[in-house]
């Protein structure tokens, strides 16, 4: 008998199509009856769905769903649903690079699939050079998965507005995802860290799940410390800035971090081990408290049924020790605190408020960066942190202060506007909602009124020849400015200056050789900032890519899609506004 | 003829004796197994399922892939397999279709996981980027399903069709 693929055994064809792209698997499906059910296994579809795609949007619960047995999951249609989310978010970034127009509503379509666009996201982010619009993708496909991580960090300090139970790694993890180098895409990514850290102790101290609240809260001290999982290394400057960061501390060989911090991985650590411990909102540095289950004391012994012991306190960043209350009292009576102020100091803090003291604590690192040199994060991290520092204090300030609010509102929208325009969805879902009734409420539904405007207006169309001026440069050129010495792209021109009158006398823009009536360019600046030059101040410089500065040659993307070395200009991604350039 | 020191003899199906180094008999794990139980061979080992042209190939893989490392413990993980083959093994696999399937059935029989794998590999590749009526050419399929069934089943992949 001759052999063919209608009569190799089942097990065969399962490991030939282990290699098949599932795409392929479906075609042969339609072929004959013989490959129905070898094609269509619910083992076999749970393999490409785990094997095409490692990010997976928590809705789906999928450790749950492995841990199922196969039959319970339709894992066919699953894999189907991931493929098509996959292919619409690569179509939605290919109509983004493609146009400039109406690109907020793209994204906030992206954004909607939630972590399931995350391996669309970064597959398109490791394009390689050869792609004809590699920096334009890359750019794009960055500022997409930064948002994507950012509006799941906002989604959870929302709920916690809204009075849903949240814990307190969400709540502070939030942070981390506002600064890309963090290492975290998502909040269950740090739920998992802290999981293996306390299986890691369970296995340290088996017995610890039979022990009383004070030998189990100091056994957890003792583990933490003796691992340097809390704390600061004495020689680390205490303020800096990547100290306020849940996943940071984690990740840090060295887990560096804040009392809050310290205070909030022991409390993880310890309600997975089913201790009750949680944040204490102490002045100047959070401590724990740790509370005996019902109807016991902290060593175990039986009290009135209903009622419980007295708590104890801990202090993880500095001691594996307990602090006695009689201390902490002290302290407190040293500082003025009233009986009132005292019971509050020693009591519980809630997830939002020590959300909020940590943002608080992140605006003084960011004002004192200066002072406090830091080891990891890069400025883009700065800028990261204080904007997660910005919308949480928006969404979980007590509306009762609006000073506050109208402070963060001012950095929260200058913000939006010159680094994350992507996010202005996130603030028309989050926050105006909250401003309604207050005066700036018709304000910011103005400004982002007019953001959208401009998105979804098409741009004007500037064509060369039908000016009556000669424009000397082009869209893609980089110069060196004559006067301030710094680099950049030309993005766009004006035939004589197009600045208002105020900003051309601020700028004494009469006083140039030139006056208003020589053309004028936008342009990109290695800084990232975005400036208006004059035709006489620009000196074309002609560098090799390899010169270019790498800050420049990272937000090129936003309007160029490569490189090109023969004519040593970056290749333009605007043709829809300047289309002879 | 008898085996005699790192030599051994196969006898094929249709009852061709060839001598093979023992290293290299040994890419088979049934055969090694089997070598291993028996201590020293000294008999011919019957292949019963397998022709001479074909073993000849089998044998002709394995000599050249003698000194592999040994194939890692089955890594049934969810990583997404690669279908590169590399140069010496396209060659090899450059086989009419029947020739393919006798070598695949072979490695399955004898337990060689390298060669299924490039086996596996080469059909895979042979099936991506077709159409339904496409596959059923290279493979000579029958289609056997009413109108109503395909057009049935096309509808549930719509999905899988390119943009």
């Amino acid at each position: 008998m001759v052999p063919s693929l209608d009569c190799f055994p089942e097990e065969l064809l399962r490991s030939i199509l282990c290699y098949c792209p599932p795409c392929s698997t479906a075609a042969l499906e339609q072929t004959a009856r013989r490959f129905r059910g070898v094609t269509t296994e619910p083992l076999l579809w749970r393999f490409y769905c785990l094997s095409h795609f490692k990010h997976w949007a928590q809705e789906h619960e999928l450790p749950e769903k492995l841990a199922g047995p196969i039959s319970a999951v339709d894992w066919k249609s699953l894999y189907i649903s991931r493929h098509l989310t996959y292919r619409a978010t690569c179509h939605l970034l290919d109509n983004i690079l493609a146009n400039q127009t109406g690109r907020i509503d793209k994204i906030r379509r992206v954004i909607g699939f939630g972590y399931d666009a995350k391996d669309a996201l970064l597959h398109n982010l490791e394009v390689d050079c050869e792609a004809e619009d590699y920096l334009a993708r890359r750019y794009y496909a960055e500022a997409l998965l930064t948002c994507l991580h950012r509006s799941l960090a906002v989604r959870e300090w929302a709920r916690l507005r809204n009075g849903e139970e949240v814990s307190l790694d969400r709540a502070l993890g939030a942070f981390d995802l506002f600064i890309p180098r963090s290492n975290f895409g998502s909040l269950e990514e740090i739920s998992n860290e802290l999981d293996s850290i306390a299986s890691l102790m369970s296995l340290n101290y088996p017995g610890i799940q039979q022990l009383a609240s004070r030998d189990k809260a100091r056994a957890i001290a003792k583990f933490l410390r003796a691992n340097n999982l809390t704390g600061i290394d004495a020689e680390k400057e205490y303020h800096c800035l990547e100290h306020n960061f849940l996943g940071i501390a984690l990740n840090d060989p060295q887990h560096n971090s804040l009392p809050l911090i310290s205070a909030t991985i022991y409390c993880s650590i310890a309600r997975r081990v089913g201790l009750d411990a949680r944040p204490c909102g102490f002045p100047f540095h959070v401590h724990v408290i740790v509370m005996p289950p019902i109807g016991h004391d902290v060593d175990g012994n039986a009290v009135e049924v209903g009622t419980q012991g007295s708590p104890i306190y801990m202090d993880p960043f500095r001691s594996e020790r307990e602090t006695p209350v009689t201390d902490l009292e002290y302290q407190l009576n040293f500082l003025g605190a009233t009986a009132v102020e005292q019971a509050n100091f020693l009591g519980e803090s809630r997830p939002s408020e020590i959300v909020l003291r940590c943002s608080k604590n992140i605006m003084n690192s960011v004002q004192h960066m200066a002072q406090f040199p830091n080891r990891r994060l890069e400025p883009v991290d700065v800028v990261g942190a204080k904007y997660a520092a910005i919308w949480s204090s928006m969404l979980l300030s007590d509306l009762a202060r609006p000073t506050e609010i109208r402070h963060n509102l001012l950095w929260l929208m200058e913000l939006l506007a010159t680094e994350f325009p992507s996010d202005i969805h996130l603030v028309e879902q989050y926050v105006t909602p909250l401003l309604r009734g207050m005066p700036e409420y018709e304000h910011i539904l103005e400004s982002l009124h007019v953001m959208r405007a401009v998105d979804e207006i098409p741009k004007q169309v500037k064509r060369r020849f039908s000016q009556r001026t000669k424009i000397k440069y082009q869209v893609g050129q980089v110069f060196r400015h004559r006067r301030y010495d710094y680099q950049a792209i030309i993005t766009g021109w004006d035939t004589e200056c197009g600045a208002g009158e105020q900003w051309m006398r601020r700028m004494g823009i009469d006083r140039l050789q030139g006056g208003r009536h020589q053309s004028f360019y936008h342009v990109l600046v290695e800084d990232k900032s975005v400036r208006y030059v004059a035709e006489e101040n620009i000196e074309l410089m002609n560098p090799e890519f390899s010169d270019l500065p790498p800050t420049l040659v990272a937000v090129a993307g936003k309007h160029f899609k490569k490189w090109d070395e023969e004519t040593r200009t970056f290749v333009s991604n605007i043709k829809d506004e300047y289309p002879e350039d | 003829m008898a085996a005699s020191g790192n030599l051994l003899t196969f006898v094929s199906a249709d009852n061709v004796h060839i001598e093979v180094e023992r290293d290299v008999a040994e890419r088979s794990l049934l055969i090694k197994n089997m070598l291993e139980d028996l201590g020293e061979a000294t008999e011919d080992i019957p292949i019963p399922n397998v022709n001479e042209p074909v073993l000849r190939k089998v044998i002709e893989w394995c000599r050249h892939h003698k000194n592999d490392p040994p194939a890692s413990t089955e890594d049934e993980d969810s990583r997404r397999k690669t279908t590169d083959i590399d140069e010496w093994d396209q060659k090899f696999t450059q086989v009419d279709q029947e020739m393919l399937f006798e070598i695949i059935l072979a490695a399955n029989y004898l337990d060689i996981k390298g060669l299924l794998d490039v086996g596996c590999k080469t059909v895979a590749n042979m099936i991506k980027g077709k159409s339904p009526e496409e596959i059923r050419k290279t493979f000579n399929i029958q289609n056997d399903f009413t109108p109503e069934e395909e057009d049935q089943i096309r509808r549930e992949n719509e999905w899988a069709e390119d943009r």
